[in-house]
């Protein structure tokens, strides 16, 4: 019986044409694979990838465009939102879209990529961009924490310009605190301090607690560790940056630059010095007592609203829950931040978030002056409406600012900088991310600190090593 | 015999007049069927066979999205054989696996005959849809709601064992409880497809087959373990098979309700893939997770045909 599929096209010949297909089609994914990517958008048309809602990114376009058509008539803005729990989710998707080929002109950068996009040449050096538009930037540079600005230098270079962060303050329930018959505590309290006063908060009883906090790495149990004058890696600075220290930028800053270089250099691991043993053991031991339950990892929507329903008196967190939890409900007077407490020293840690140029921009002069438009004071409400970050320049941080949201001592957020170090975040962050989470739920179940930072150590030299 | 060979001759021409045309019809029906399956071949090609080839080829590279990939030869597959973590990650996987299949087939099997011994056929209808309706939900959704369930402080299931004299467990924030809801989650939503199989499969043995047994004095337990599981054995074939496949690849449970851990108790072969990958941006060393888990799956499913050939009954 004839094969009705046997003649006229031989099975022969169909593989021939499959094959060539499939090696068309491979061709062509493997060609998607490369990371040469389209070096933004057309002439006229800059692309940015923006941290949030679609809604903000829209209107953040809106806003800005018009400032930007002033510069050059035929430029647009396309603005894309990538949704994120965190920064760290933020990131993970930046690179996923990097890796499909569409790289835009301007991407937001937070502490936590900034040296591993800048490590692997993703991002311009802004060096000769600031250096020929000083005077545009003079109050820019005059109003804001030059630690902010070193923050997001890598080996010397500036390749982003900072418009907002988040320092880890102690936030509490001024209901809960009542309730404890707790008063406010001072701005330079003690550890003993804190631990007295979770003491008394976890005698109010009902389904309250103490103290609560997120397995991450900002504002995580590392705050504790840098007030235990410790930190994950080895601190340092790498040379160089005179190029702006050294210039009339900063003329006339309050804080001055005196000391700052060329960057955060993150040296050898130190996760299991005594420093972080003892502060990750202390929050552990303040779960077996009962005073704090079972962290989430990452995000911090649960805590959020834990903290807005009364439940929770005290947790760290930064300018951007002003806006987060009156969103959440919590009325201004509801709840108030302090200094976070002294250990063996009263550093503790911040993130920054800026902009930067993708080093394949062909726009890379226009892209700088989109991200001059977006760094003005004016344009931060357009960015980040309903302060749910904190600004960089110190002048918008007015009791106006926080009239609606609180909290009442909004002037600790910029306070808490002067002597906070950056989130160890080096360009293996995102290894070292999934590291601390894994490591700190181990200590957590084990309630063994050490074990687990035993491991940590292992881990991250090994992330180091493979990195380098 | 002139007249024979008269004839003869002239069925070959009529045969040859005809043989264009009926090639010409062979020719279409056979370009019909090439388009028929033309877009399915090109559709697996695609999405199934140039993926994977891409991810073999990856797994020989060093890769990390930013950079061109290095070629490194068989360092990912050195350093996945050295990786405690990883292995211990497939492990988890393999452990989640087997007791997430060996419930879901039993729990979906007693489930279906408890329904298919009702008389109503809108009470079967009605547990029928019940028990699929989980499997409509977003895996991601549902794993955020047992999150909140099962917190330890805050959760539902806590409460009401509180509410009754029982201690609460460490749902997700210990090693032994975290597996244990990750598992009960996924059953909880998957049973419903083998429930659906099964009752679908014992609806389809044949009622005659059924009453002579009766009539040879077998009761309702030796009926369904001696004449519908092996008439239905086929499906449960399917069913292990299919879940086994869902299960060695679980992801969204674990990695929203725990994250992965406490530690890395329920960090499974996909976290791993996924944290080495999208995380830490070593897609080479990602490829090299996914082929072995490839070809872990592959012998699996191979190890289940084989037992099926003493253990399936086929009509």
């Amino acid at each position: 019986m004839a094969n009705g599929f046997s003649t006229p096209i031989d099975r022969r010949t169909l593989f021939k044409f499959g094959g060539a297909g499939l090696a068309l089609a491979g061709i062509g994914s493997l060609a998607a694979c490369s990371t040469s990517g389209s070096g933004g958008g057309a002439t006229g048309t800059i692309k940015m990838l923006y941290f949030g809602e679609q809604s903000a990114a829209t209107a953040l376009q809106k806003a800005i465009e018009p400032k930007i058509r002033q510069l050059d008539k035929t430029a647009k803005l396309q603005v894309t939102a990538i949704n994120g729990t965190d920064w760290n989710d933020f990131l993970a998707k930046v690179l996923t879209q990097i890796a499909s080929g569409d790289v835009p002109d301007i991407v937001s950068v937070a502490t936590e990529g900034q040296q591993l996009l800048a490590s692997k040449n993703l991002l311009t050096p802004l060096d000769d961009l600031v250096t020929k538009n000083l005077s545009g930037l003079s109050t820019y540079f005059k109003g804001i924490h030059p630690s902010l600005v070193e923050s997001t230098m890598y080996q010397g270079h500036l390749y982003t310009l900072p418009d907002s962060f988040n320092a880890g303050s102690m936030f509490y329930s001024t209901s809960l605190f009542d309730k404890a018959g707790l008063s406010r505590p001072a701005a330079n309290w003690s550890m003993d301090d804190f631990h007295s006063s979770a003491e008394s908060l976890a005698k109010v009883g009902g389904s309250t607690y103490a103290f609560d906090w997120v397995v991450r790495l900002w504002g995580s149990w590392t705050s504790f560790l840098y007030a235990n004058d410790g930190n994950l890696l080895e601190e340092g600075r790498y040379s160089g940056g005179d190029w702006l220290w050294g210039s009339k930028a900063f003329d006339g800053n309050a804080v001055g630059v005196s000391g700052r270089k060329g960057g955060w250099k993150w040296g050898d691991p130190t996760a299991n010095s005594d420093a972080a043993v003892e502060a990750l053991q202390y929050v552990i031991d303040l779960q077996k007592s009962g005073a704090s339950p079972s962290p989430d990892v990452g995000g911090g929507g649960t805590l959020q609203g834990l903290f807005a329903s009364g439940r929770i008196g005290m947790t760290i967190g930064g300018g951007f829950w002003a806006g987060g939890l009156h969103n959440a409900g919590m009325k201004d007077g509801s709840f108030d931040v302090v200094e976070f407490p002294t250990w063996k020293s009263n550093k503790s840690l911040f993130g920054a978030g800026g902009y930067g140029i993708f080093d394949s921009s062909k726009q890379k002069d226009l892209a700088f002056e989109v991200i001059k438009l977006m760094v003005q004071p004016e344009s931060f409400d357009a960015l980040w409406p309903g302060n749910v970050t904190t600004p960089a320049q110190k002048s918008l941080l007015t009791a106006d600012r926080y009239k609606t949201t609180g909290p009442e001592h909004w002037s600790v957020f910029y306070d808490q900088l002067d002597n906070s170090v950056p989130i160890s975040a080096p360009p293996y962050y995102n290894a070292l991310a999934t590291a601390l989470n894994q490591r700190t739920t181990q200590a957590i179940s084990s309630g063994n600190a050490k074990k687990a930072l035993d491991g940590l150590q292992a881990d991250i030299e090994k992330a180091a090593a493979q990195a380098s | 015999m002139t007249a024979t060979t008269g004839f003869r001759s002239r069925r070959a021409a009529e045969v040859a007049a005809r043989r264009p045309a009926a090639k010409r019809v062979r020719r279409r029906e056979a370009s019909f069927g090439y388009a028929m399956i033309g877009l399915a071949v090109v559709f697996v090609a695609v999405f199934t066979f140039i993926p994977i080839l891409a991810s073999l080829g990856l797994s020989f590279t060093s890769w990390d999205v930013i950079s061109s990939p290095k070629f490194v030869g068989l360092d990912n597959y050195v350093r996945l054989f050295t990786d405690g973590p990883v292995l211990a990650s497939f492990g988890v996987t393999v452990v989640l696996a087997v007791c997430i299949v060996a419930l879901q087939i039993s729990l979906g099997m007693l489930l279906a005959v408890l329904a298919n011994n009702r008389k109503r056929n809108a009470t079967r209808v009605f547990f029928r849809t019940s028990f699929y309706l989980p499997l409509l939900a977003s895996s991601a959704a549902v794993s955020i709601f047992m999150g909140y369930i099962f917190d330890t402080k805050f959760g539902l299931i806590n409460y009401y064992l509180n509410e009754i004299g029982l201690p609460g467990a460490h749902w997700l924030n210990d090693p032994f409880w975290a597996k244990v809801t990750v598992v009960l989650v996924v059953v909880w939503q998957q049973v419903g497809f083998t429930f659906v199989l099964f009752v679908a499969a014992l609806m389809s043995v044949p009622v005659d087959v059924q009453e002579a047994a009766a009539i040879d004095g077998a009761g309702p337990w030796r009926t369904l373990f001696r004449i519908k599981i092996p008439l239905i054995s086929p499906t449960i074939l399917f069913a292990t098979v299919i879940a086994m496949i869902n299960a060695m690849q679980l992801f969204d449970q674990p990695f929203i309700m725990t994250k992965g851990g406490p530690g890395t108790a329920t960090t499974t072969a996909t976290i791993s893939l996924y944290q080495a990958g999208f995380q830490n941006l070593q897609f080479g060393f990602a490829s090299a997770i996914a082929i072995l888990l490839l070809v872990i799956i592959g012998i699996i499913t191979g190890i289940q045909f084989i037992a099926a050939r003493k253990l399936v009954f086929y009509q």
